[in-house]
C-alpha cells in the first residue's frame, strides 16, 4: 500500500509540471499588459515601467522565468498581487474557508439527495422515484447555474423575501453561524442543483446493475427483506462509483460555483477570480488557477487512495483510469 | 464493515471540515467582546480598494481613495460646491506672493497609536513618495511642489517645497502661484499624512510592500481593525478624532455588487453605501417606495468625455466629424435619464468662465462632409470602455457608423483603459471624471508632456496657454484667456465633451449628518455621522 | 459495422423523445437561420421611436432593451452565435481528442504515458475558469471562445477513446489483420476507429449542450464576446439589474428558456443515441 502511494505521487508529478506550465504559459501571453495596466497617471514613465518590469523578472529569457517562477511557487510564494499590493497566497487563503463552506455544502446536499433517490430509483425503475430522478437529472444537466441563480433571486429574494440575495453575512452582522446559513441557503442550493444530475444517474446506473447480479439474486431468493438487500449489498457496492463520480466533476463543481459566487456576491476563490479578471490582475489569476489545479490534484489521489481502502479488490497495482 | 466505515468517515470529516470552517470564518470576524451590543455602520461600495498604502493605489480610482479618506487624514474637507473645510490643517493662507501655501495644523490631531500629527510629519511623508527609489503610483499631482520633475520625483540635489515652518505649521512651496482654495480642490483628495515615525525603519525602497500596510496606522476619523482584501473592512470609530468621533462604533465595509447595493440598503443589510448613495433614475421609484428619500444632487458630480486619441486619429477634422456624428442628447438620455444635460465643454456651467448653455450639434450630414474631407481611410477604430459602460458604448458605435466611421468596442476595466489610451492601444475610450469648480480642472492636467493622455503631437500651443492662464491672477484677463483656449480645443477636438450628470442620492434611514453631495470630492464627514444603537 | 447503421437508424427513430429532440434542434436552427429574415429588425440598431426598454409591442415582440435594440432580434442572432460556438468547438474538441485518444490506446509506451498525462493536467483545471482566463488574455471575439473551448474539449474524447481503443486492441480481429500485414495507420483507421466511435457519437451532443453553457456562462459575465455581439448569455446579463429582473420578466426569461430547452433537446439526443448505439447497455 505505501509502494502504491508512494507510486501514485510519483505519477503525479508530470501533472503537476503541466499544470505549471499552462499556467506560465497563460501568464506569457500577456505579459506587456502587466506593466501596460498599471493606472493612470505614472504608467507612461518609461522608466517607470521598466522597474516595474525588472521587478516581475520581465526581463529576462523565458526559459529562466519559468524556473524562477516555478522555485517561487514550490516554495508556495505566489508573488504580490499588483493590484492590492499583498502577497498572493494571502489572499487566496482568505477566500478558501468561504468557497468551501459554499461547494461542500452543495456537494453534501446532492449526495444527501442523490444517494436515497438514486437507489429509490433504481430499486423501482417504474415507480415516480425514478421518473423524478431522471426528471432531475435531466433539469440540473440542462439549466445554466447562473439562470438558476436569477430565478433563485427572484422568487426567494425579491418575491418571498426568505432569503438574502447577496453576500455571506449581513454586513457588520458579526458572522453568527444562524446569519451564514440563511445567506447559505440559495447559493449552496445552485451549486446543489448543479451537481446533482450526475450523481443520480451515476447512482442509479450503479444500483441497477448491482441488482441485477446473481447474488442478489441469490440473497432474494434466500428471502433476505428488500431494505436488507438494498442496503447491505446494493448501496454499498454502487457507493464506488458514485465517489468516483464526485470526485472527477470536483473541477466542474468548482468551475461552475465560480459563476454563483459572481452573482451571490460570495467572497469565495469565484470572485476572487473573476474580480483578478476583470482588472488584469495576472498574478492572482495565474495563483488563483495554480491553486485549484493543484487542489484538484491533491484531492483525487486523497480520493483514489480511498477509494482503494474501500475495495481491496482493486488491488494495489493497476493504474485508475 | 470496513467500507461503511470509511464512507462515515469521509461524509464525516466533509462534514465538520465544512462545519469547522464555518465556525472559523464566523469566530474571526466577532468582534471583540464589550458589554454592550457596539453600534455598527454597515457601508456598500461596489468596487474593491488596491492597497491601503494611500499612495500605491494601482487603479488610483476612487473607490481606493474615498476608504483612504477613512484611516488617513487630509488637509481640508471639499464639500461638493468646492469649499474648504478645516480637517487636518485648521486654516491656510497664501505666502511668497501666491508662490507658497501656509497651513495651520490642528493641534490635537493625532495618529491611532497616540503620537500627535505635526508638520514634520506631512514634509516626511512628502519627503517619502517624493523619493525615486520610493515606488508610488500616481505622484504627478506633486510634480508643482518645487524640487520635482515632472513625474513628481524629487529632483537630487534640490530642496523639496515642503518645509517644516514651526511644528504645527507646514509651509508648501510651488513652481507656479497658486491659490489654496484651488489646490485643495485639486489635490486635497491625493494627498494624506503617513506615521512616518512608524515607518523609519523601513526602506524606502520596500515600502510599498511592506507589511505594515496590511495593519496601517493613520490619523483619520476610523481606526483599522480587520481586512478581507477586495471584500471586506472592519474599522473602529477613532475617539480621539479632532473634529469629534464619529456617532458609531464601528464601520463595516462590504464589497456588493454594484445591482445588490440599493436592495441591500432596503433590505437594511446597508446603512449607507458609497458614493453617497448614488442611484440611477430608473431606481429612484423602487428606493422611494421602499420609504427612503432620495435628494438630488446641486451640483454636477459627473463629467463624461469620450477620450481621443489624436496621434491615430491625426486628422481634427475627423475629430470635429466625430464630434458632430455623435447625438449627445440621445446618449445623455440612455446613460444618464433626465439627470444630465449635454456639453460642449469640461467647464462646469454657472461660473464666471463657463459660456452660453450648450446646445446639442449632431448633424450627420456635416460630420460625413467633414470626413470626406478629412484624412480617415474607412480604417477601424477601437474604443474602449468598462463593462458598465457597454450598452452607452454600443450607442456611440452606432452614431459612429452612421457618420462613416468603423468602430469596434473593447470592453476592459478602468486602469486598463486609462494605460489604453496612454500607450496608443486605443483610438477612443469613454470616460467620466469628477469635476471641480476650477476652470482648468480636467485640462491642466491632461495636456503635459509627462501625462500626455490624448496623444496629442504638438503640445506647444498648450502648455503655453495652461501657463499663462495659471499665472494670471486678475479674472478679467483670466476669463479671457479660457475663451481662447476654449475656442481652440472646440476647433482642435483634442477630446469629445459629452455631458455633466447631476446625481440622485438615497438618504439613509438610519445614519444621520452625512452630507452626501460631498463624497464625490472622495471625502466623507464619518465624524459627523451618528447611528443611534 | 455499416451493415448495423441502419438498425442504429431504426432502434434511434423507435425512440419517440429523442426523435422529437432532434426534429426539434434541426428545426431550432432553421428558424435561427430564416426568422431573422422575416423579422427584419437589426439586433445591433437602436429604434429611437420606441426608445429604451420599450416593453412587448407589436413592433418589438419582446420590446426593446437599454439601448433600444429589438430583444426578439437579438434573441435570434444570439441564438445563432449560441449555437455556432456549441457545435463547432464540440466538433473541434472531437476532432483533436479522437486521433490523440486512439494513439494512446493503440501505440502505448511514451504515446500513452504523455498523451494521458497531459489529459490528467487539463482535467485538473476547471474547465470554465481555464476558459475564462484564456478567453480574456485572446480577447473577446466568437472564434476565440470556439477555438480555447475546441481545444480544452480534446481530453474527456481521447480519455474516452483511449478506453475504448485499449479493449478493442486485444480483440481477434485486429489480431488478425496484423497477422495480415496491415499498416498501423490501416489498423487505427479502419479496423479500430469504427469500433470505438460509438460512445464518442453518444457522448457528442453532451459535449455540444456543454459548450452552449459554457459559452453562455462566459458571456454572462461579460468575458465572452465583443458588444454589440449579442448571446443567450449575455442577453441575461441586465438581469442583474434589480429593476430589469423585477419588472421586465421578458427581457431575460425568453434567452434563459433557450437555453434550457435545447441543451435538454441535446441531452435527450445524446441518450437516445447511447441505447441506439450500444443496445444492450454496456457502455
Amino acid at each position: 500500500m505505501k509502494h502504491y502511494i508512494v507510486k501514485r505521487i510519483l505519477g503525479v508529478i508530470p501533472v503537476f509540471f503541466g499544470i505549471t506550465l499552462i499556467v506560465f504559459f497563460m501568464m506569457n501571453m500577456a505579459p506587456a499588459t502587466i506593466a501596460d495596466a498599471v493606472g493612470e497617471g505614472d504608467a507612461s514613465s518609461a522608466a517607470m515601467r521598466a522597474a516595474l518590469e525588472a521587478n516581475l523578472g520581465l526581463d529576462q529569457p523565458i526559459l529562466v522565468r519559468y524556473f524562477l517562477w516555478l522555485k517561487e511557487v514550490i516554495t508556495g510564494d505566489l508573488g504580490l498581487s499588483y493590484r492590492t499590493g499583498q502577497p498572493v497566497l494571502r489572499m487566496i487563503g482568505q477566500r478558501v474557508a468561504p468557497s468551501l463552506i459554499l461547494t461542500g455544502t452543495g456537494v453534501v446536499w446532492a449526495i444527501l439527495i442523490a444517494l436515497p433517490l438514486g437507489v429509490l430509483a433504481a430499486w423501482k425503475p417504474k415507480s415516480g422515484w425514478s421518473k423524478l430522478a431522471s426528471g432531475l437529472t435531466l433539469f440540473s444537466f440542462s439549466a445554466p447555474s447562473f439562470f438558476l441563480c436569477l430565478i433563485a433571486i427572484f422568487v426567494f429574494s425579491v418575491k418571498l423575501s426568505w432569503f438574502p440575495a447577496a453576500n455571506m453575512y449581513s454586513a457588520g452582522s458579526g458572522g453568527d453561524l444562524s446569519d451564514l446559513i440563511r445567506h447559505l441557503v440559495l447559493p449552496a442550493s445552485v451549486v446543489c442543483l448543479g451537481s446533482l444530475g450526475n450523481l443520480v444517474r451515476q447512482t442509479t446506473s450503479a444500483v441497477s446493475e448491482v441488482l441485477g447480479e446473481d447474488y442478489i439474486r441469490t440473497a432474494r431468493a434466500k428471502g433476505l427483506g428488500e431494505w436488507a438487500v438494498l442496503w447491505k449489498h446494493a448501496f454499498r457496492t454502487a457507493l464506488i462509483p458514485v465517489l468516483t463520480t464526485i470526485l472527477n466533476h470536483i473541477p466542474h463543481i468548482i468551475g461552475g460555483s465560480m459563476v454563483v459566487e459572481r452573482i451571490f456576491g460570495w467572497p469565495g476563490m469565484g470572485s476572487l477570480l473573476f474580480t483578478a479578471v476583470n482588472g488584469r490582475d495576472y498574478t492572482v489569476i495565474m495563483g488563483t488557477t495554480a491553486v485549484v489545479a493543484f487542489a484538484v490534484l491533491v484531492t483525487s489521489i486523497l480520493m483514489d487512495i480511498v477509494y482503494r481502502l474501500a475495495d481491496p479488490g482493486m488491488g494495489w497495482g493497476g493504474d485508475r483510469s | 464493515m470496513k467500507l461503511k466505515k470509511i464512507l462515515a468517515l469521509t461524509l464525516s470529516l466533509v462534514m465538520t471540515c465544512s462545519l469547522c470552517l464555518t465556525a472559523c470564518g464566523s469566530s474571526q470576524e466577532e468582534p471583540s467582546a464589550s458589554s454592550e451590543t457596539p453600534v455598527n455602520v454597515n457601508y456598500g461600495i461596489s468596487n474593491a480598494w488596491d492597497s491601503l498604502m494611500p499612495y500605491y493605489s494601482v487603479s488610483g480610482s476612487n473607490y481606493s481613495r474615498i476608504i483612504y479618506d477613512k484611516i488617513y487624514d487630509r488637509l481640508a474637507y471639499v464639500q461638493a460646491d468646492g469649499t474648504c473645510l478645516p480637517r487636518g490643517a485648521d486654516s491656510w493662507e497664501s505666502a511668497d506672493d501666491g508662490y507658497a501655501i501656509l497651513f495651520e495644523l490642528n493641534k490635537d490631531a493625532a495618529f491611532h497609536d497616540g503620537t500627535p500629527v505635526t508638520a514634520q510629519h506631512w514634509v516626511d511623508t512628502l519627503a517619502l513618495v517624493t523619493d525615486p527609489v520610493c515606488e508610488v503610483y500616481g505622484r504627478a499631482f506633486l510634480s508643482g511642489l518645487v524640487g520635482t520633475d515632472d513625474t513628481g520625483a524629487a529632483v537630487a540635489g534640490e530642496k523639496l517645497g515642503a518645509e517644516v515652518v514651526d511644528e504645527y505649521t507646514l509651509k508648501l512651496t510651488f513652481k507656479t502661484p497658486v491659490i489654496p482654495n484651488e489646490f485643495l480642490v485639486d489635490y486635497n483628495r491625493e494627498i494624506y499624512v503617513l506615521p512616518t515615525h512608524l515607518l523609519a525603519e523601513i526602506p524606502a525602497a520596500e515600502l510599498m510592500s511592506n507589511e505594515f500596510w496590511l495593519a496601517p496606522i493613520g490619523s483619520g476619523p476610523c481606526k483599522f481593525v480587520s481586512e478581507l482584501a477586495g471584500s471586506n473592512l472592519v474599522l473602529e470609530a477613532n475617539e480621539n478624532y479632532q473634529l469629534g468621533a464619529p456617532g458609531f462604533d464601528t464601520l463595516t465595509i462590504t464589497v456588493m455588487d454594484k445591482a445588490n447595493l440599493l436592495t441591500a440598503l432596503i433590505a437594511g443589510d446597508l446603512d449607507y453605501y458609497a458614493f453617497g448613495g448614488s442611484v440611477s433614475e430608473e431606481n429612484r421609484p423602487i428606493a422611494e417606495e421602499a420609504g427612503f428619500t432620495v435628494l438630488e444632487g446641486t451640483v454636477p458630480a459627473t463629467f463624461y468625455e469620450l477620450m481621443l486619441n489624436n496621434e491615430s486619429i491625426s486628422d481634427a477634422k475627423t475629430r470635429q466629424a466625430i464630434n458632430l456624428a455623435l447625438d449627445k442628447e440621445l446618449l445623455c438620455l440612455q446613460s444618464a435619464g433626465s439627470m444630465g444635460f449635454v456639453t460642449d465643454t469640461s467647464i462646469l456651467p454657472g461660473t464666471a468662465y463657463s459660456g452660453p448653455e450648450a446646445e446639442n450639434v449632431y448633424d450627420v450630414e456635416a460630420a460625413k462632409a467633414l470626413l470626406a474631407e478629412s484624412n480617415y481611410a474607412g480604417e477601424t477604430l477601437t474604443m474602449a470602455c468598462t463593462s458598465a459602460r457597454a450598452s452607452l458604448a454600443a450607442l456611440i458605435q452606432q452614431n459612429l457608423n452612421e457618420a462613416g466611421l468603423n468602430v469596434q468596442i473593447e470592453t476592459v476595466d478602468s486602469s486598463t483603459m486609462f494605460a489604453g489610451m496612454y500607450d496608443g492601444t486605443y483610438d477612443m475610450a469613454v470616460a467620466s471624471h469628477t469635476p471641480t469648480t476650477l476652470p482648468l480642472w480636467f485640462t491642466a492636467s491632461r495636456f503635459t508632456e509627462d501625462n500626455n493622455l490624448f496623444r496629442v503631437a504638438d503640445l506647444s500651443y498648450y502648455t503655453q496657454i495652461l501657463d499663462m492662464i495659471q499665472m494670471e491672477t486678475v479674472e478679467e484677463a483670466r476669463v479671457a484667456l479660457v475663451d481662447e483656449f476654449e475656442a481652440y480645443l472646440a476647433q482642435e477636438v483634442p477630446f469629445v465633451p459629452l455631458w455633466f450628470y447631476y446625481s440622485l442620492h438615497v438618504q439613509s434611514n438610519t445614519v444621520t449628518g452625512i452630507d452626501y453631495p460631498s463624497s464625490s470630492y472622495c471625502n466623507e464627514n464619518v465624524w459627523q455621522w451618528v447611528k443611534e444603537g | 459495422m455499416k451493415k448495423r447503421s441502419s438498425p442504429v437508424v431504426q432502434r434511434f427513430l423507435a425512440d419517440k423523445l429523442a426523435t422529437a429532440c432532434l426534429i426539434f434542434l434541426g428545426v431550432e436552427i432553421l428558424l435561427l437561420l430564416i426568422l431573422p429574415l422575416f423579422l427584419g429588425q437589426d439586433p445591433n440598431l437602436t429604434d429611437k421611436t420606441a426608445g429604451f426598454w420599450a416593453p412587448p409591442s407589436s413592433a418589438h415582440l419582446l420590446g426593446t432593451d437599454d439601448v433600444g435594440r429589438d430583444i426578439l432580434a437579438r434573441l435570434l442572432y444570439g441564438g445563432q452565435i449560441s449555437l455556432l460556438v456549441g457545435y463547432l468547438s464540440a466538433i473541434l474538441g472531437t476532432l483533436l481528442g479522437v486521433p490523440l485518444g486512439l494513439l494512446a490506446g493503440y501505440k502505448g509506451g511514451k504515446w500513452e504515458y504523455w498523451i494521458m498525462r497531459a489529459c490528467d493536467t487539463f482535467q485538473s483545471f476547471p474547465s470554465l475558469i481555464l476558459v475564462l482566463c484564456l478567453v480574456s488574455l485572446l480577447g473577446p471575439s466568437v472564434w476565440n471562445i470556439i477555438l480555447v473551448q475546441g481545444v480544452l474539449g480534446w481530453s474527456s474524447v481521447a480519455r474516452l477513446v483511449y478506453g475504448s481503443t485499449l479493449s478493442v486492441k486485444k480483440k481477434e480481429y485486429v489480431e488478425a489483420s496484423r497477422a495480415l500485414g496491415a499498416t498501423d495507420k490501416a489498423i487505427l483507421f479502419r479496423t479500430i476507429l469504427p469500433n470505438v466511435i460509438a460512445p464518442v457519437w453518444a457522448a457528442f451532443p453532451m459535449k455540444v449542450g456543454r459548450a452552449i453553457l459554457s459559452e453562455s456562462s462566459l458571456s454572462f459575465l461579460g468575458v465572452g464576446l465583443r458588444t454589440p455581439q449579442a448571446s443567450w448569455g449575455n442577453l441575461m446579463q441586465n438581469a442583474l439589474e434589480l429593476i430589469t429582473l423585477t419588472t421586465r420578466p421578458w427581457a431575460w426569461i425568453p434567452p434563459g428558456l433557450c437555453i434550457v430547452i435545447t441543451v435538454l433537446a441535446l441531452l435527450l439526443v445524446g441518450e437516445g443515441l447511447r441505447k441506439a448505439l450500444n443496445p444492450r447497455g454496456n457502455l
